[in-house]
């Protein structure tokens, strides 16, 4: 349906309301920051199922015939390599993670569930594959049972109901955020519209992701260098700390363990985040610690 | 030869009369915010699709982009107060109507609009002669009913037109489009009734082509020096048009707000700059050089 013009969103997933008229949101011990770093944990399938749709852009040197062994092993190399040392990176630097992880990865790789568990990882829903998103193409049976399928194979694998999700390439039908809630989601990763929580209809919690941040969209979407990331990181931080002493921010930094996993690109990213976990006033924490946090001491 | 469909007589930059600012000024300086609202379920219409990335909601760019109205547009405006501009927005039309106290803020400003059509998700291209004419109706009379002001120019819907766009716009009254990128003064338009002119805008300091790929705003900030630059030293000699064109989802963003204060700090502290708007500009070149512009022009003709 193309907009209605009158006042307000042309959608009904939340309010229209801009930064400049909101109410003080205070963090733990008045932090200025709170600083979320989610990694997201796909498995790329070698073939998506018919019918499946994704938008993922392929890095490296594109998309190719099948079999595609680059990008299938590229990818790979995330959970084999990339993730260890990622997770080291952040436990030195005292950054408890978030872990958007598919059902394919956590069914296909115990070990890594188990792993990202005994260091303390909040461990969110992120759909089925690397490679399948929900899309406005999906009838709402498929999109329910995509979904119950999701949050069943992750409860089975984990022990726990995840509480987040963070949606595959961003995908969403315009009916997703109400079929999640409904499903039992509490906070919401894939609006990337804010730079503080929010609630949308129906109970569920924004936790915005920043798009510009994430690791695959800025180096291997645009093709920006590490460096460069890296300066943008400790750029955007700095701003936000500034904004964040009359009105706490919220910083979320998505990272894909297979593209800033790399030998060449860690020291860069332990650099920036180093910047930041310098500053006093930044909370590091978990997704469910952050929207606990703002349910129970909303903007005032 | 002029550009087709024969709406710009041919006129190279060194032989024209030159041009004098309001008080000999060497650059006319407008910044150009595109304030924008794309739909989060737009129809198709046209050749263009709104969200190519995925069947629609596409949620990733909807929300990128909403950001802007959110956030973004709030930070870039302290920048823009902190050195006292008068912008010239780009302006999707229903964001008046969408978002009240982004039209609040920019009326407290005095800013001028110019339209960017009513939402960046419809574009005119496969628009008929009578759904334009609508359109440009409803353009005047939206801005008219929600800032009182009148709408003088155009850069078209995420810069879409027809062949007959320069037409109807005079028809509406409007006396300026900034869809040309083909000189470094204003420039008379051809159309059947009324007087119409470019205004120079730019698709090169523009943050949206950079900022979709893998410039950073450290490279914008150092091209629009060096624009400035060149300008200026051009201008002492006949007066030239600079235009910054921003959009507040990617200028606003943390990391490249400092960007915008270095572009902004270095280019005012010069003299000699008419810090105005294209509605500015356009007014003043008709009253002054439009008629010997096209006299002008004349003598290129073949």
């Amino acid at each position: 349906m193309p907009a209605e013009r009158r006042e307000g969103m042309d959608h009904e997933h939340h309010e229209w309301s801009p930064i400049s008229t909101r109410g003080k949101l205070s963090w733990p011990d008045n932090a200025k920051v709170a600083l979320c770093v989610i990694i997201t944990l796909e498995h790329t399938e070698w073939e998506a199922p018919e019918g499946s749709f994704s938008a993922d852009q392929a890095g490296g040197l594109g998309l190719r015939p099948f079999p595609d062994y680059p990008r299938f092993s590229h990818r790979e190399y995330g959970h084999r390599v990339g993730i260890f040392r990622v997770l080291d990176t952040l436990e030195h630097l005292n950054i408890k993670a978030t872990v958007a992880m598919d059902t394919q990865t956590a069914e296909g790789y115990p070990y890594l569930v188990k792993h990202c568990q005994d260091r303390g990882c909040e461990i969110i829903a992120h759909g089925v594959s690397g490679t399948q998103m929900i899309s406005g193409k999906m009838s709402i049976e498929e999109e329910v049972d995509f979904i119950r399928a999701s949050l069943d194979a992750m409860k089975e694998a984990t022990g726990l109901a995840p509480r987040g999700w963070f949606g595959t390439d961003y995908g969403e039908s315009e009916r997703t955020p109400g079929l999640l809630r409904q499903a039992g989601i509490d906070y919401l990763c894939d609006w990337v519209n804010d730079e503080q929580p929010y609630p949308m209809t129906g109970g569920l919690v924004a936790l915005p992701t920043m798009l510009e941040m994430d690791d695959l969209f800025a180096m291997s979407n645009r093709r920006v260098e590490i460096e460069r990331y890296c300066q943008s990181l400790k750029d955007g931080f700095d701003v936000m700390f500034r904004d964040g002493g009359n009105n706490g921010r919220l910083m979320t930094i998505n990272l894909h363990p297979w593209l800033v996993g790399q030998p060449f690109r860690i020291g860069y990213l332990e650099e920036a985040l180093a910047h930041i976990m310098g500053h006093d006033g930044v909370w590091a924490a978990s997704g469910s610690e952050i929207i606990d946090w703002f349910r129970s001491n909303p903007p005032a | 030869m002029s550009l087709p469909p024969h709406r710009v007589d041919y006129s190279p930059i060194i032989e024209r009369p030159p041009i004098k600012w309001p008080n000999g000024e060497r650059v006319a300086l407008w910044i150009a915010p595109n304030v924008e609202h794309y739909e989060y379920m737009p129809e198709q219409y046209g050749p263009r699709d709104p969200w190519p990335r995925t069947p629609y909601p596409d949620v990733q760019q909807y929300s990128y982009r909403d950001y802007g109205n959110r956030v973004g547009f709030w930070r870039m405006l302290e920048v823009l107060d902190q050195y006292k501009i008068r912008a010239c927005v780009s302006l999707n039309l229903a964001v008046l109507e969408h978002f009240p106290e982004i039209r609040d803020a920019m009326v407290e400003r005095d800013w001028d609009f110019m339209s960017h059509g009513i939402y960046n998700t419809r574009y005119l291209y496969a628009y008929t002669e009578e759904e334009e004419r609508e359109f440009y109706r409803d353009n005047v009379e939206t801005l008219k009913r929600q800032t009182g002001k009148q709408l003088k120019g155009m850069l078209g819907p995420a810069i879409s037109g027809t062949i007959r766009t320069p037409d109807l716009m005079a028809e509406a009254g409007l006396i300026y489009h900034t869809d040309w990128m083909h000189d470094d003064q204003p420039v008379p338009i051809n159309v059947e009734t009324g007087k119409l002119v470019s205004v120079p805008y730019s698709i090169e300091l523009n943050d949206s082509p950079l900022f979709r790929v893998n410039y950073e705003a450290d490279y914008f900030a150092e091209i629009c020096k060096r624009q400035f630059d060149q300008l200026y030293k051009e201008g002492a000699e006949s007066g030239r048009v600079m235009c910054i064109a921003l959009h507040p989802f990617l200028i606003g963003q943390p990391h490249r707000i400092k960007y915008l204060d270095e572009i902004l700090s270095y280019i005012m502290s010069h003299d000699g700059i008419w810090q105005t708007t294209a509605d500015d500009i356009a007014d003043y070149y008709i009253e002054n050089y439009y008629d010997q512009a096209v006299e002008h022009a004349q003598q290129f003709k073949v």
